[in-house]
């Protein structure tokens, strides 16, 4: 029983994070079309930043926290300045090659710039991981632990504040309108530009967030952000592109999936987990969810 | 030109005289090497070969059909792992002096069924997602490599049995032979009516479909045909470095350095990936043997990949291709 609610709590904490990130890239995915392949290096930049102010700077919880948003907004502004813009309104063809070659590009040189700089100065086994203190509950004779439910519920928030963002607020409501139509949306005045700032302001914002959150329950290393890309992916295979309540069905699907994985064969094969249900559900869903061009 | 700057179709214009008679001086340049270069330039070069014969593959598929496919590394790796693996098991013993080209031949088909396999799920996707994708199946392999250590040695990698080496001189010779065949069978690719079909998919599937191309048999025709020379070169590495791991087979490396050669020189040219593969190994070399960087390689190569997509997205040959013709 209380292995069960343990792994029942872990996997859906762990889906509401894959749910967050997959969310942050659906969402840029479908209003610029350019797949940012870097997608899952946020969540392992947002975890290695909150290692190091939290751990080597000894800075408190919530100064890290305020730290992160700041610089990973900025950060999505700049990122997006730099190699999205660039990609706007050209043909399917330019921005799958362009994008696939700067954005992938972008996630090897960091990944490894990041791995090498931490190995050298601050650990040589590079590992992210976040500890942070927190009661446990005992609810009926039952023992959940404060960490995983914390998880839980700052993801729940996040997800939460990201659907009132974008169904109650006008620039929310033109991000899903371009997403929806990008000829319509200009030519009814939206301005791309912004709205193309904005979703990867808020999208590698929140995966940083997110990144944080995953680090507090299991360990990263810096070459992990590829993988992490793939998991996203995988879960807006099962999902839909933009759609928040697939988002969150795929993320419970894998999370679940891996955390029994994990505990039934073994923790190497928690991390495999996701490849196989990509490959099978590409196979069982006969028409590919997506077979637009260039997504 | 197509919308995104490489040629269009039927490329009568690739492998005309002077090419095939640079090429020639060239091939017959490497095959004289070994009489005058060093041991150490001789290995450069020999790795230059299978590496030009990944960047021709992958530009198969990404060239020619517009699908990029980020796992050209996955065959080479396989294959590698299969060859010697079967050569370790001693099944192919009794075969006698034959276990060897025998252990090639069965890594090589197995290999390339494999990627027979992955197209049905790789082409239910197109474009970026497609090429996520086929980044998966290296993960995927990597993974089960590391994850049944008993068989494969895991992260220790394997050592192949001495018997088995493979000699520096023959493995340069059957990399030459191998980088040959790989560039006349792009050849023929470009100048048959294959490569016609190839094309017209790139340019538009609902016109490709409406002229009667089978769009999916066409795409796995591609990637299988893309497949085998790749898994040969991954088999001839094992048995020529004697020692292999997941890094040295299935490395990020194996799969970013086929895509930026080919998209540097220029994709879709049978010239182009070769162009960018020597310029990459060229730098390369420089890299790991005269400069000492305070940085990986890995950071460099990266940022190479940046300014291409940034700068020149059709690369050298198409670059320059185009601002002669306006």
């Amino acid at each position: 029983m209380q292995t069960a609610l343990d792994l029942a709590l872990g996997g859906i904490s762990l889906g509401g994070i894959y749910a967050l990130t997959a969310f942050a890239l659906s969402m840029a995915l479908a209003t610029t079309h350019v797949l940012n392949v870097a997608h899952g290096n946020f969540i392992v930049f947002g975890a290695a930043l909150a290692t190091f102010l939290l751990n080597v700077l000894k800075l408190g919880g919530t100064a890290t926290a305020a730290a992160v948003v700041v610089c990973f907004a900025a950060a999505g502004l700049l990122f997006e300045r730099a190699f999205v813009r660039p990609l706007l309104g050209k043909t399917p063809g330019q921005i799958l090659i362009g994008s696939i070659l700067i954005t992938f590009g972008f996630a090897v040189a960091s990944e490894a710039l990041l791995g090498y700089t931490w190995a050298r100065r601050v650990d040589p086994q590079p590992s992210f991981s976040l500890t942070f203190p927190l009661a446990r509950l005992t609810v009926g004779g039952a023992v959940l632990s404060g960490t995983r439910l914390f998880v839980l519920l700052a993801t729940t928030a996040l997800i939460a504040a990201l659907h009132l963002f974008l169904t109650r607020t006008a620039l929310g409501k033109a991000i899903r309108a371009m997403a929806q139509n990008y000829e319509a949306a200009v030519i009814l005045g939206m301005n791309p530009r912004r709205i193309s700032a904005t979703v990867y302001l808020i999208g590698i914002t929140a995966t940083a967030a997110a990144g944080v959150l995953l680090a507090l329950a299991s360990p990263l290393d810096p070459y992990e952000g590829t993988r992490l890309t793939l998991v996203a992916l995988t879960v807006i295979i099962i999902g839909g592109v933009g759609s928040l309540p697939g988002a969150l069905i795929g993320g419970a699907v894998l999370g679940v999936a891996e955390v029994l994985t994990s505990f039934y064969a073994g923790g190497v094969w928690g991390p495999v987990v996701y490849l196989v249900v990509f490959f099978a559900v590409l196979l069982v869903r006969p028409q590919g969810l997506m077979g637009g061009r260039a997504g | 030109m197509s919308d995104d700057g490489r040629p269009r179709t039927g490329d009568r214009r690739q492998g005309g005289w002077t090419g095939l008679g640079v090429a020639g001086g060239l091939a017959l340049a490497c095959a004289l090497l070994p009489l005058a270069g060093t041991r150490d330039l001789i290995t450069a070069v020999f790795f230059t070969f299978l590496f030009l014969v990944l960047a021709l593959n992958f530009d198969i598929l990404g060239g020619f059909m517009g699908y990029m496919n980020l796992g050209q590394g996955a065959y080479f790796g396989l294959a590698a792992y299969l060859a010697a693996l079967l050569l370790n098991s001693g099944r192919l013993n009794r075969l006698g002096a034959a276990d060897r080209p025998a252990a090639v031949a069965v890594a090589v088909a197995i290999t390339t069924a494999v990627a027979f396999g992955f197209a049905y799920p790789l082409f239910r996707l197109s474009g970026a997602y497609f090429a996520m994708a086929t980044f998966g199946v290296v993960l995927l392999i990597r993974h089960l490599i590391l994850n049944f250590p008993d068989v494969t040695g895991g992260s220790y990698g394997v050592y192949v049995n001495p018997r088995h080496y493979l000699g520096l001189y023959p493995a340069y010779y059957l990399g030459l032979g191998l980088l040959c065949a790989s560039a006349a069978l792009t050849l023929a690719i470009a100048r048959s009516k294959i490569g016609l079909a190839f094309n017209a998919v790139r340019e538009s599937e609902p016109t490709a479909a409406a002229i009667g191309i089978d769009l999916f048999r066409a795409k796995r025709l591609a990637l299988v045909l893309g497949a085998a020379p790749s898994a040969l070169a991954g088999a001839i590495f094992a048995l020529q470095a004697g020692y292999i791991d997941v890094d040295a087979a299935l490395g990020v490396d194996k799969t970013l350095l086929p895509v930026i050669m080919a998209l540097l020189g220029g994709s879709g040219l049978v010239a182009g990936p070769l162009l960018g593969g020597a310029i990459m190994r060229a730098i390369d070399i420089l890299l790991k043997n005269y400069l000492r960087l305070a940085f990986p390689a890995l950071v460099i190569y990266g940022a190479i990949l940046m300014g291409i997509g940034l700068l020149m997205p059709q690369g050298i040959l198409n670059f320059f291709g185009d601002r002669r013709r306006t």
